[in-house]
């Protein structure tokens, strides 16, 4: 495929590659024809008949799609022959015919494909004096997508997408010939975890988002690159931003990363910038109630109170939302803190609000991998938590692997959504419910004939907080014998990497609790992190919060932690500062700025200087400049050196990979019985996505997952169930899933209703009474 | 003028019980097959249809020969036959189906062992439910009689045969959009390239389409010789052929003839003359695709070659004669009707381009015509098919839409005045 060949456009000698599509070998040289249906990430279908060219064959010129042919040694080709012009205007003509002229209402005006290559390419006029093809205007097709049918020109992006990227083809064409509309099936609405990325690239207007309808127009937009904090995949982004609110984020093609795609998640995960109830002004607890205080106030209190306590111990929970920046503040502010002075081993004072981290990660010794490894190599293994649901766009590329014929296999409980993409699906059979291995890999034939010499790239984390390590060391170290093996250590949350590589000696929550010794004078800082609310240890740490003798935290929300703080200090967010995060393939790249800060408040690390500052202590730094730079010396690497400058190169502009040494200092959670599955779900009721009316409802449903064994056992035989445990009452909707070992319940983590809800606990499932009342619905 | 009749002899003469197979062997059925199999090779079968010059009855009129050498070598290799008679006028197949199915069958099993298939597919026009039926009955006899299926006449041939109904779409007569269909998708043509069917077709596995027509001659070729087949009709035109006639004519039906005379003797010998003894205006040489003839014009070979000489094609045999009364403006947009109400929807130009000229002509049709009209249409009929010529250049994916320009372009060419009488006079301002 990579043959260099030379050919000939419009008179010019080009070169091109050995089967590459012509209208992509034409755009490498910067010779651009109009396409509707062709999109760069899509199979080619050659529908939309916009990107006809001439081309010489033995039995005289024709016309073929651009997008369908491949560019051969010595292909002669014309884009604007008069054949080639009359071609497309009629292609044009015959799309407008039946195309509303509602431009003026339409969200897409402005960054219109249609409307722009009309101007460019399609006839002065409309000769089309009948009536326009008409279908009730926009109908839901799902919470978050609308589809407005007289505009769609039936390019099949949406549906190409659903059926070859994210794999599910829940939006279809039905019908035939003039009538053909795209369209759901009977009561399947297209809930997707994609689903926004059809709406990004539909050419025209046909779909819209509810988050983004009618809010702007394309021209009053101010636009920055960034990078999605949603997952630790680091998604390329592109914020738009009108009269200073966040409007829209859209993905951008970044070859490295996302490749064009976000998660629904990513995507609209950002109206509560701008929530009423988003913190803007200081707030401290006054007989159970909060008041606003000024910075002055906050710092003299702070003071106040750790001379008051006399040397207390200082302990930070810290969150995965940070940027690499704000994560050097705090190691230096967490250092000066500390009782100890300095951070060793064992004396360390900062805990990751993440359950998931696991002791000896996979590191040094072990070859890391990239994305681009993905799709290298010969095997995919997965044993980790949910990847569709806590790296959404890493299943994408998953998926894309597979489909180029990477094979897969998938161990575990959890990732039960990537068995139809796998070869090898390794549930029940060899691991139990407490995710042990009960056989020895070596023994799996099937195993074996997949893996063994073979190149793989390793997808390793913990499903559960509570799964013991050495299961993930057996399949790794069996597959360091038999194979090749890249590793990708799977921690979801945002920039989990860069708190790895800027934090000394990062503990886990676990260690959180187990440390916490109340005899002893205690202040806890928490900043940007929530693990009353996301957490197994949730309980755990609500009962140390209220004990603690002060709590600082720095959160954008009165949520479940911050609530129990007795100073909150509002902190700025996505799209409001400015820094570098790491994503899980420790590729640097840089988040901008586009908003204000609003109200009154300051970023992470403002805060904790100017405390610094009241209490005596230096942490000079005047702006994030500074900290990037001294950031950048600390890495002694002239030429990779991840600093803002380099990371605004044009060859930098998608990232730098950069492994600065990692300490992970974690202790493995005591083992106990595994009776529910906790897992964590793409929408969940953190308080960004509560405050995000667009999709806050997404994360409404209260279900649990077991197959139909262990349903049986339990005797229910509606789709409903009342979950107990203890005290406790859950009324949940029942979802069958075979794959999960029998005895075996999964439920989601962060929904309200399943806080207090005991893993480790048994637990029971009884019929409800109620199902007449709901099946009315 | 007289009949020949190979493929439709044994119909003609048992019309009762020609479907059965104790008829179907008692007139020498299977004898072909059953002697392929005992002592001829893939290679001599080959060599006899090759011989036999016979050209595909579906419409394109590809040679078979030429066709079967083109099969891309692959494990697994399949023989669909395209039963998807659809077009306006055709009515050929049905017979071939309903009445000899057997016929069918054994021309399929000759096919097979000359390819090395061992799958075959009938792929019915799903409006075609007694021939559907008959052809189902045929299969499920020839299976008990151990005619298909393992070990075929006892050799160490195994051949299954799948009959699969189409749920309405003419488009699914185009080969690839039937391939698409038979696979469950949306009756679409597919992009060729890549999905040329004897390189990557059903299941992307190398695929023969071929006709209901070309099939069934399979017997009497290896019953007789290719050279026999060869000597009937006239070069390039070998054979006999099934012209569906049909319209303003006394006798219409089914005529097996060789090909080579003229439509005008056809008409007047076998077709008994034009009803009411009225003159023919114009007609349609080969299915509702074909671009229309003149009256006058009537002394055209009836030959694949002789009617692509006069800008239009033989096609699927349906020749459709319009009297002096016709109204070709209502000819041409019934026609026109057809194609938008049968296009696929996939490609912009037909999905759009066939309903617009519906449109146009129902406008004109109902007296609302304006004068640019026939500019117009002849426009949107150039964005289709641009230069208007036949065979078609294309700015859609299959033919289907060009089929449509082919009555309107003819309709102008040729009867301009028709039209024109009914657009409003051009007013000169003094």
């Amino acid at each position: 495929m990579t043959e260099k060949i030379t050919f000939t456009v419009d008179g010019k000698q080009l070169e091109g590659k050995q089967g590459q599509l012509l209208i992509e070998a034409c755009e490498d040289s910067g010779i651009h024809i109009p396409r509707f249906c062709w999109h760069k990430r899509l199979d080619p279908v050659g529908m939309c008949r916009m990107c006809l060219v001439e081309i010489e064959t033995p039995r005289g010129k024709a016309l073929v799609p651009s997008c369908t042919t491949q560019v051969t040694d010595e292909l002669v080709v014309e884009t604007e022959s008069d054949i080639v012009k009359k071609a497309q205007e009629g292609v044009l003509e015959f799309l407008l015919i039946n195309h509303p002229l509602d431009c003026p209402i339409c969200d897409k005006a402005g960054e219109c494909p249609l409307q722009d290559q009309t101007m460019a390419y399609g006839p002065g006029e409309s000769r089309f004096i009948e009536e326009k093809r008409h279908f009730e205007k926009p109908i839901p097709v799902s919470d978050i997508v609308l589809l407005d049918r007289e505009r769609c020109i039936l390019c099949a992006r949406c549906t190409r997408f659903s059926d070859e990227i994210s794999g599910d083809p829940l939006i279809e064409f039905i019908q035939r010939g003039n009538k053909t509309q795209v369209n759901t099936f009977p009561d399947e609405p297209f809930k997707s975890y994609f689903s926004g990325n059809t709406v990004q690239i539909c050419p025209v207007g046909a779909l819209t988002s509810t988050s983004y309808r009618f809010k702007a127009r394309p021209w009053d937009l101010k636009k920055v690159s960034s990078t999605c904090n949603c997952c630790s995949l680091g998604c390329s982004v592109e914020l738009n931003v009108s009269q200073n609110k966040m409007l829209r984020i859209l993905g951008e093609d970044n070859e490295f990363t996302n490749q064009g795609w976000l998660s629904d998640k990513g995507r609209y995960n950002f109206e509560y910038l701008h929530s009423e109830n988003r913190l803007l002004n200081i707030q401290a607890k006054e007989n159970n109630d909060f008041v606003e205080i000024n910075i002055a106030d906050a710092n003299t209190t702070l003071k106040q109170k750790i001379e008051e306590l006399q040397n207390p111990d200082v302990k930070f929970v810290i969150g995965a939302n940070s940027t690499n920046e704000e994560y050097f503040v705090i190691n230096k502010f967490a250092n000066l803190m500390n009782r100890n002075e300095f951070l060793s081993k064992d004396k360390s004072n900062v805990y990751f609000a993440d359950d998931h981290l696991f002791e000896g990660y996979f590191g040094d010794e072990y070859e890391n991998a990239t994305f681009e490894d993905l799709d290298k190599s010969d095997v995919i293994v997965v044993w980790a938590e949910d990847i569709k649901d806590n790296i959404p766009v890493l299943f994408l590329r998953i998926k894309k692997a597979v489909k180029n014929g990477v094979k897969l296999v998938v161990l575990g409980h959890t990732n039960t959504s990537l068995e139809s993409l796998a070869d090898l699906y390794l549930g029940a059979e060899i691991i139990s419910t407490n995710f042990e291995l009960e056989t020895s890999l070596s023994n799996v034939k099937e195993f074996q004939d997949i893996v063994e010499d073979k190149k793989v790239t390793a997808i390793v984390g913990k499903s559960t907080p509570l799964q013991q390590k050495k299961s993930l060391d057996a399949l790794v170290s069996h597959l360091q014998k038999i194979s090749s093996t890249k590793i990708f250590n799977c921690f979801s949350k945002a920039n989990t990497f860069g708190a790895l590589q800027h934090i000394d000696q990062l503990k886990g929550l676990n260690e959180f609790y187990n440390e916490y010794d109340s005899s002893k004078k205690n202040i806890i800082f928490t900043i940007g992190s929530n693990p009353v609310n996301e957490s197994l240890f949730g309980p755990k740490v609500k009962n140390i919060l209220q004990d603690a003798d002060f709590v600082v935290s720095l959160d954008i929300f009165i949520n479940e932690t911050t609530e129990l703080a007795d100073l909150i200090l509002p902190t700025t967010s996505f799209g409001e500062k400015e820094g570098t995060i790491t994503n899980m393939e420790m590729r640097v790249m840089k988040q901008n700025k586009i908003l204000p800060d609003p109200g009154s408040t300051l970023s992470e690390w403002e805060y904790l200087t100017s405390i610094a500052k009241s209490l005596g202590k230096d942490i000079e730094f005047g702006s994030v400049y500074e900290i990037n730079k001294a950031l950048v010396n600390e890495y002694q690497s002239d030429d990779i050196a991840p600093s803002f400058d380099n990371l605004n190169k044009p060859s930098n502009l998608f990232g730098v990979i950069n492994r600065k040494d990692i300490d992970l200092n974690v202790r493995e959670v005591d083992k106990s019985k595994v009776s529910i599955l906790m897992v964590r779900r793409l929408y969940g009721d953190s308080s960004t996505q509560t405050n995000s009316p667009s999709i806050s409802m997404l994360s409404s449903e209260r279900f649990i997952e077991l197959n139909s064994k262990t349903l049986e056992k339990y005797g229910i035989k509606s789709n409903v169930a009342n979950l107990t445990q203890g005290p406790l009452s859950i009324f949940v909707n029942i979802r069958l899933n075979n794959l999960l070992p029998n005895d075996l319940v999964l439920a989601p983590i962060n929904r309200r209703g399943f806080e207090n809800l005991d893993p480790t606990k048994d637990f029971n499932l009884k019929e409800t009474n109620n199902l007449k009342e709901l099946s009315v619905n | 003028m007289k009949e020949t009749l190979l493929l439709t002899k044994h119909m003609r003469e048992n019309p009762e019980e020609s479907h059965l197979l104790k008829s179907y062997e008692k007139n020498g059925g299977y004898k072909g097959a059953k002697k392929v199999l005992k002592s001829g090779s893939p290679e001599s079968v080959l060599e006899e249809i090759k011989s036999s010059n016979i050209r595909g009855r579906g419409g394109a009129g590809f040679p078979t020969g030429v066709k079967w050498g083109f099969l891309a070598e692959d494990e697994e290799r399949y023989l669909v036959i395209n039963a998807d008679e659809s077009e306006p006028g055709t009515f050929k197949d049905r017979i071939l189906l309903e009445r000899d199915p057997h016929q069918l069958i054994e021309g399929m099993i000759i096919t097979c062992f000359a390819a090395n298939i061992s799958k075959a597919f009938i792929y019915i026009r799903g409006e075609y439910a007694k021939p559907a039926r008959r052809v189902q009955n045929a299969v499920e006899q020839a299976y008990e009689k151990g005619y298909l299926g393992k070990n075929i006449f006892g050799s160490s041939m195994d051949l299954d045969i799948v009959v699969h109904l189409g749920a309405g779409a003419y488009i699914c007569g185009e080969e690839t959009a039937l391939l698409n269909s038979l696979e469950g998708r949306r009756g679409e043509p597919r992009l060729k390239p890549p999905f040329f069917p004897a390189v990557k077709g059903l299941y992307n596995k190398p695929t023969l389409v071929n006709n209901v027509e070309t099939i069934s001659s399979v017997p009497w070729i290896m019953n007789n010789s290719g050279k026999d087949y060869a000597s009937l009709g006239v070069d390039g035109s070998t054979g006999t052929r099934i012209f569906s006639l049909s319209g303003h004519i006394n006798n219409p039906g089914n005529y097996e003839i060789e090909m080579g005379s003229s439509f005008g003797e056809f008409v007047e010998s076998l077709g008994k003359g034009v009803r009411n003894n009225k003159s023919i205006k114009a007609y349609i040489p080969g299915g509702a695709s074909a671009p229309w003839l003149r009256g006058d014009q009537l002394e055209v070979k009836m030959t694949i070659d002789d009617v692509a000489n006069e800008g239009s094609m033989l096609g699927s045999g349906a020749v459709v004669m319009m009297d002096e009364d016709t109204n070709l403006l209502l000819a041409a947009k019934s026609l026109v009707s057809f194609f938008a109400h049968e296009s696929c929807g996939q490609c912009t130009p037909c999905r759009e381009g066939t309903t617009w000229l519906e449109n146009i002509l129902e406008r004109i049709a109902s007296g609302r015509g304006r004068l640019s009209d026939i500019d117009l249409l002849l426009d949107v009929c150039d964005n289709i098919s641009p230069g208007l010529t036949w065979p078609p250049k294309m700015t859609t994916i299959c033919p289907l839409g060009p089929s449509a320009t082919a009555s309107i372009v003819s309709l102008m060419k040729d009867f301009r005045s028709e039209v024109e009488i009914l657009l409003p006079k051009k007013v000169v301002l003094r």
